[in-house]
């Protein structure tokens, strides 16, 4: 971050016009989650819209961490950390993929029961 | 003690201190808060849509608590902005203008907690789950005591070596007149005996100091008694040994049983954490609590008043939907007519979609929540939504007292249709016709569950359900950092005119560290949000 006030001043417009852009981009994630017709996929809340919807957070979050937090020129020390931290961060969010292929076996299969359930006439 | 690199910065690493410092605890919090993204992400994708506990979106959350998230978010966003902009103010040597934005920032630290507090407030009072015996859930909200178990009282049987016995707790009104009978040990003739006793209890205060002074007399003959046993098994043994004969000793007898009969019947509404699970017996004659008293009568009106707002049918097999008990719970066939109209219109939507890509609509979306979870009380936005955020709003924080006044009231007994009074109905009928309860104007009339329905209900909380303690546990975490960020930018504020005058820049640093900080709490928020709320 530039520290000379004068230089400070020049990005008073900078955070203002990233306030108003969240602010944008919290209206649109609202609009995605309720306006019906900005319902991606299927209808209800399905994985298209999910996508969506973080790729807005992702963006949010970006604008947050790059302009207001200075990640866009910061000291490479800090960056050598947050590499950890992000390495560690997708460790975590794999886990919920690991899990995927050590599924909890059941004695019966679940959804052919309930399909059975639903074909079965009244 | 001097602390070095507080406002130049260290040449290695190019940082002040603190600034290196604030980012590794950053990280280690992005650990914490991924841990617990994690966990949810990894609850929400195994949730199997109508085979798992549904997952509770499209009732509430899908709804009013949106509208306070939304704009909860845009206070914390707001906040960013102001606390850069504060940190601007000392760089540019403007104590006045960089209190104002600090005391903006807290202001709206202030309006998220307490918009937060409204929304638990809401969940953990306003809405309740109703489980039915079909694994039905009606959504809406308990307008009576539910937790208490209603019941009419004519005797009370209980052991006086025990603990008080809990009902006389639970008594509604005024204390009866009681007669307590029991027995005890008694020297008539010089021989030691059990006798009956009888006293008349006409207050909880008699009652406690009968029971303390009967109970004390019990242990002493307890103790009197297994004295004597003792004694006799002594008197056997010597016996035995210089073989003579003996008589095998009684063992200690003491019978701690008292009943308390009542003069007229008393009303109870005891506590259920205080009945034991099969509270009542299958007559519904007697009730027993979980010290073991129990009390004869008869069971009082023990249904659940109950506001329903939404019908999910997730766990209910399409071709038993039909006849599903909750029809006959609900009573009023609108509700049926507006569930399966609302239903109508989500599964043309669904049909639409797959028809336009020619496919079948897939099976999980037909058990899902979008076609299984409908209002029961018209269209699903008949209220525009800011009018619902008021209403909400008014709930969680409130305000306004009466809370059903607004509501049409249609009392319907279950299979109890001999009882009901006539007049009261229609008196029902003409207020739900006043406010219009057979529309689509989101008004709600309210049902009588029987208890014997219901496998199990409970508030919006964090107990009974994955979703709510996932919710309750991030959310207040996140809540407790945005405390914990308002109280350090507040002492800046309020303690750093000194630090100012002294020397501006090491404020200023100290202020972006807390700024940094500030900004990751948004940060957190921008994904909770989502993920909580709409996803």
């Amino acid at each position: 971050m530039a520290d000379s006030p004068e230089e400070i001043a020049k990005h008073k417009k900078l955070y203002a016009a990233i306030g108003i852009w969240l602010l944008v981009f919290s209206c649109v994630a609202l609009a995605l989650g309720k306006i019906t017709w900005l319902d991606f996929g299927p209808p209800g809340a399905t994985w298209e819209d999910i996508l969506i919807g973080l790729s807005v957070s992702v963006v949010k979050a970006s604008l947050v961490a790059l302009i207001f937090m200075h990640l866009n020129h910061e000291k490479g020390l800090i960056y050598k950390t947050l590499l950890f931290t992000f390495l560690f961060f997708l460790g975590l969010m794999s886990l919920t993929l690991f899990a995927l292929a050590d599924p909890i076996r059941e004695s019966f299969d679940t959804l052919n029961t309930v399909k059975g359930m639903l074909n079965r006439p009244n | 003690m001097e602390i070095p690199y507080e406002v130049a910065p260290r040449r290695d690493t190019g940082l002040f201190n603190s600034k290196l410092g604030i980012w590794l605890f950053l990280a280690s919090e992005v650990m914490l808060f991924g841990g617990l993204f994690s966990a949810y992400i990894f609850l929400r994708v195994g949730v199997i849509e109508g085979v798992d506990a549904p997952w509770p979106w499209g009732i509430n959350v899908h709804k009013t608590f949106v509208v306070l998230g939304f704009v909860n978010t845009l206070v914390l966003i707001i906040s960013s902005v102001f606390v850069v902009f504060g940190w601007i103010a000392l760089k540019e040597r403007n104590w006045g203008r960089f209190q104002m934005f600090m005391y903006l920032t807290v202001a709206c630290a202030a309006i998220f907690m307490a918009l937060k507090t409204v929304e638990y407030r809401s969940k953990l009072t306003q809405h309740h789950d109703i489980k039915l015996l079909d694994n039905s859930v009606l959504e809406g909200k308990i307008l009576d005591k539910t937790f208490d178990v209603p019941f009419e009282g004519n005797s009370v049987e209980f052991n006086l070596a025990g603990s008080a016995p809990g009902f006389i707790h639970d008594i509604e009104g005024e204390f009866p007149v009681m007669k307590a009978t029991w027995k005890e040990y008694a020297t008539v003739d010089g021989e030691r005996k059990i006798v009956d006793k009888e006293a008349e209890i006409r207050s909880a205060k008699e009652f406690k100091s009968w029971f303390v002074r009967a109970r004390t007399k019990a242990t002493s003959d307890l103790i009197a008694e297994r004295k004597r046993y003792r004694s006799e098994v002594a008197a056997k043994n010597k016996a035995l040994y210089k073989e003579e004969e003996f008589t095998n000793p009684k063992g200690p007898v003491v019978d701690t049983k008292a009943i308390l009969t009542a003069e007229s019947a008393f009303q109870l509404h005891s506590r259920r954490r205080q009945v034991s699970p099969i509270e009542r017996s299958d007559k519904g004659d007697s009730m027993t609590y979980l010290d073991g008293s129990t009390v004869k009568g008869t069971a009082g009106d023990d249904r659940i008043k109950f506001e329903p707002h939404y019908l999910d049918m997730q766990l209910v097999p399409i071709h038993k939907q039909k006849d599903s008990m909750v029809w006959d719970v609900l009573g009023d066939s609108h509700m049926k007519d507006a569930w399966y109209e609302n239903r109508e219109v989500a599964y043309e939507h669904m049909e639409e979609y797959y028809e336009g890509r020619k496919k079948e609509i897939p099976e999980s979306m037909l058990r899902g929540y979008y076609i299984n979870i409908q209002s029961l009380h018209g269209k699903e936005h008949a209220k525009p939504f800011w009018q619902e955020f008021f209403d909400e709003f008014k709930a969680g924080a409130g305000i306004g007292g009466g809370d059903h006044s607004d509501h049409a009231e249609h009392s319907h007994d279950q299979g109890d249709h001999e009882h009901h009074d006539d007049h009261a109905e229609e008196e029902a009928h003409a207020a739900a016709d006043d406010h219009g309860a057979h529309n689509d104007h989101g008004a709600h009339s309210v049902v009588m569950i029987p208890r014997d329905k219901i496998k199990f209900f409970n508030s919006h909380g964090p107990r009974n359900n994955n979703y709510y303690a996932i919710y309750f546990t991030m959310t207040a975490l996140h809540g407790l950092h945005v405390i914990g960020g308002a109280l350090v930018l507040l002492y800046f504020v309020v303690f750093g005119k000194p630090l100012f005058l002294r020397n501006p820049e090491h404020l200023a640093n100290r202020v972006e560290v807390g700024g940094l900080f500030w900004h990751f709490v948004d940060l957190i928020w921008i994904f909770l949000f989502p993920l909580m709320y709409l996803l």
